[in-house]
């Protein structure tokens, strides 16, 4: 994976209004837009980024591409997408929101077996704060730091950023994975790469109520990841009701399935469901966004005792 | 978007699926011309759940108790809703039922396939017998056989069970379906195969592009389809009716959050605004504007291009084969000046709405987190100065008699100096900005005072 102020960046469907608008803030942060493609575009400039007709075309005038942010229509995206990793592209951040979620089951299958990074669709994307931003997060939020973040939502994500920055904590990455039905990335890759990741010393991780992703993200956190994680659940107060792809039935079994496997009588996808497994692995978690940065620096002062001599 | 039973059973029909012969009843009236032989029987067509217990599904002989039934089923409310279209089926007699169904799974991120020979109205209990085969890669006729044979079918029934299931993932990928399920597949004495009931859910993000469900959906009902407006960027949900407060927000997450917050200091909310992706799905001709933008971060430093003209009207002329990128420059500013004066006017009239509406009377304090690149604190500060000075501004003052006050949740980098000018140039309009989130819970709270304080 190359994320980094030096990864060469495309962006498809530059000329659709949020490729324009956000195009230019994401060379403004440092990152290097090297080309755009907007089909019939081909031939012209936004600001000083060359735009192209396809994906090859670009790669023939600048060289290869390590990454592409999306933000083609959503009945368009798959195609993109495709001609990417076709051409490939091996990172993809997609921006775009309504994307059916067929299209995306699609995707991945193919991503799968090209070992193609996605993600979202519907996010914000990531941001490595002062090197470079790919996708619509607010720069004037963040600021460089230790503490890695990884979230469902956009505003919000800002909101903890804003949070963190204004108490001296500044962010080492910070990634949205989106909170469509079907996603590129999960929480557990995201943990396992800010793991690894070195200027990671904390991470955040900032849920919302609906599918099962904050409880997978507990049981692997307690199995795989060794640097602190704090938690943020979004929604505690709202009643999510069914879910799309459920009937009655499928909504019983699934709440049957549940409270066989997990330790939680709780019904899946409920805010209840989400903190009895964080809690289960003991991982701390914020009842409000202001307690997070509280919650990071105990981790912090942990992490700094751990490492001092016997 | 859930489909009534028998438009489920319209797409049945069209791949094969077998489903009895049933004619559309709109009116009681209509059973006098009704061509299927007695006993038939006669099911609300509604999507709430439970019909069966309510009493909307109803077995008659003759066409006197058919009318007569039909009456009370069109009066009768299942949780809530009343039927439009009564469906009136033929009887069959089934030896078993299977339940079968098909679904995306978010855990997996693939389709999934649902089967139990435990169907019919057993299902829920026996809800630990449904089998499950997960679509690993593109579909093949061989994963139906695999759930029939894990649902424990033997002889003809396991091909003439996956090629049901086969139909209905036919229906699943083509339609963009969330789900498909039968509930019960009718199995005769012979083996013979019926779908009694059928669900169909459509994936709502996909709707639009399938004409096909679009006219089903909203076929013989004189309503326009309810789809989801996509004109405003803005989304209301209503939460509490007698709520005083009224809440803001970009992005669904944040405005859970800010829900939470007020909800753990007890207050209670008449309804959200969310923002959604804060920039419109097309441009339009007079977006492209270059200007500076009305607000800029001072650690933004970009090269502007300037042109006047949208590339269309301009008629720019495509570059020449041969040179290899002549610059002309798309005419595009940092900030589009005309896609920010759009949603500050969405905003404007999406509160002006809510305030004006008879569904919302409590309300006496609006509260406002609005975080993003495109419409900033400033933006939102000129959105609601603005509807306050409008005429169309109401007081709620039929019943409260106060002035609706606006928490603005101020989040900007620019130095404090602004902030404060800001709120001495409001002067004494009722709009408070506040840095902290906490604090503009617990200000907004502190505005909105019981009733009967009066």
């Amino acid at each position: 994976m190359n994320l980094s102020a030096d990864s060469k960046v495309l962006l498809q469907g530059v000329m659709e209004p949020l490729g324009a608008t956000y195009g230019p803030i994401m060379r403004a942060c440092g990152t290097q837009v090297v080309a755009g493609v907007s089909p019939g575009y081909g031939g012209h400039c936004l600001g000083d980024i060359p735009i192209f007709d396809l994906v090859e075309q670009a790669i023939a005038a600048i060289g290869s591409i390590d990454t592409t942010v999306i933000f083609v229509e959503p009945y368009l995206a798959l195609d993109a997408a495709l001609e990417a990793i076709t051409m490939g592209i091996r990172q993809l951040v997609i921006v775009t929101e309504g994307i059916p979620p067929l299209d995306m089951v699609q995707l991945l299958r193919v991503a799968e077996a090209t070992e193609t990074l996605v993600v979202g669709p519907n996010c914000p994307g990531i941001i490595i704060p002062g090197q470079l931003m790919l996708g619509t997060h607010p720069p004037e939020f963040y600021t460089p730091g230790c503490v890695g973040l990884i979230s469902r939502s956009s505003s919000l994500t800002y909101e903890v950023a804003l949070e963190l920055s204004q108490a001296g904590l500044g962010q080492s990455i910070s990634i949205g994975i989106g909170s469509d039905a079907i996603i590129g990335s999960s929480f557990p890759q995201w943990l396992q790469i800010l793991d690894e990741d070195d200027r990671t010393e904390v991470i955040v991780l900032v849920g919302e109520v609906g599918g099962d992703g904050e409880e997978a993200a507990a049981r692997y956190i307690a199995e795989a990841i060794d640097k602190p994680v704090v938690a943020y659940i979004a929604g505690r107060t709202v009643s999510i009701g069914k879910q799309a792809s459920q009937s009655d039935t499928l909504m019983v079994m699934s709440q049957r399935l549940e409270s066989k496997t997990g330790k939680t009588r709780a019904e899946l996808g409920t805010a209840e469901s989400k903190l009895a497994a964080l809690k289960h692995a003991r991982i701390p978690t914020a009842r409000r966004p202001s307690e997070i940065p509280a919650l990071v620096k105990k981790a912090l002062k942990s992490l700094e005792k751990q490492s001092e001599p016997v | 978007m859930e489909l009534l039973e028998y438009q489920a059973k319209a797409l049945f029909s069209e791949i094969g699926i077998p489903i009895l012969p049933s004619q559309r009843i709109d009116n009681p009236r209509d059973l006098k011309g009704l061509k299927i032989p007695y006993p038939v029987v006669l099911k609300s067509q509604v999507r709430t759940g439970g019909r069966g217990k309510a009493g909307g599904v109803r077995f008659v002989a003759n066409t006197i108790d058919a009318v007569a039934a039909a009456q009370t089923i069109f009066h009768l409310p299942i949780l809530g809703e009343y039927p439009d279209v009564i469906l009136a089926e033929a009887k069959y007699d089934a030896e078993r039922e299977f339940y079968l169904a098909v679904m995306l799974s978010r855990s997996v991120s693939r389709p999934v396939l649902l089967g139990s020979q435990h169907g019919g109205l057993r299902v829920e209990a026996a809800a630990d017998e449904i089998q499950q085969v997960v679509v690993e890669y593109d579909f093949s006729p061989f994963y139906a056989r695999r759930l029939a044979i894990k649902m424990g079918l033997t002889g003809t029934l396991i091909e003439t069970v996956s090629d049901i299931v086969e139909k209905m993932f036919h229906l699943f990928v083509t339609y963009d379906l969330d789900l498909v399920e039968i509930n019960p597949l009718a199995v005769s004495v012979n083996g013979g195969l019926m779908a009694l009931d059928g669900k169909v859910t459509v994936n709502d993000d996909a709707l639009e592009r399938h004409p096909h469900l679009i006219n089903l959906l909203s076929g013989g009902h004189g309503s326009p389809l309810d789809m989801p407006k996509r004109e405003s960027p803005f989304k209301l949900k209503a939460l509490q009716p007698n709520g005083q407060i009224a809440v803001v927000c970009s992005g669904s997450g944040l405005t859970m959050a800010t829900l939470d917050l007020l909800s753990q200091h007890g207050a209670e909310s008449a309804c959200c605004l969310t923002l959604g992706r804060s920039v419109p799905t097309a441009l339009s001709n007079t977006d492209v504007i270059p200007t500076q933008g009305s607000t800029t971060s001072t650690s933004l430093n970009t090269t502007l291009t300037n042109g006047s003209s949208p590339l269309t009207e301009l008629g720019v002329n495509p570059p020449d084969p041969g040179s290899s990128h002549p610059a002309i420059p798309v005419p595009m500013p940092l900030v589009m000046t005309n896609v920010v004066n759009q949603l500050v006017e969405h905003l404007r009239q999406s509160i002006l709405d809510i305030l004006q509406s008879g569904d919302y009377r409590y309300i006496t304090v609006v509260l406002v987190n609005i975080l993003g690149s495109v419409i900033t604190s400033q933006d939102v500060v000129q959105a609601i100065a603005d509807l306050c000075n409008s005429n169309g501004f109401k007081t709620n003052g039929a019943h409260t008699g106060r002035t609706t006050k606006f928490v603005i949740r101020w989040a900007s980098s620019q130095p404090p100096e602004v902030k404060a000018e800001l709120q001495i140039q409001l002067g004494d309009l009722p709009i408070y900005l506040v840095d902290d989130l906490d604090e503009a819970v617990t200000k907004t709270i502190a505005l909105a005072q019981p009733l009967t304080d009066l």
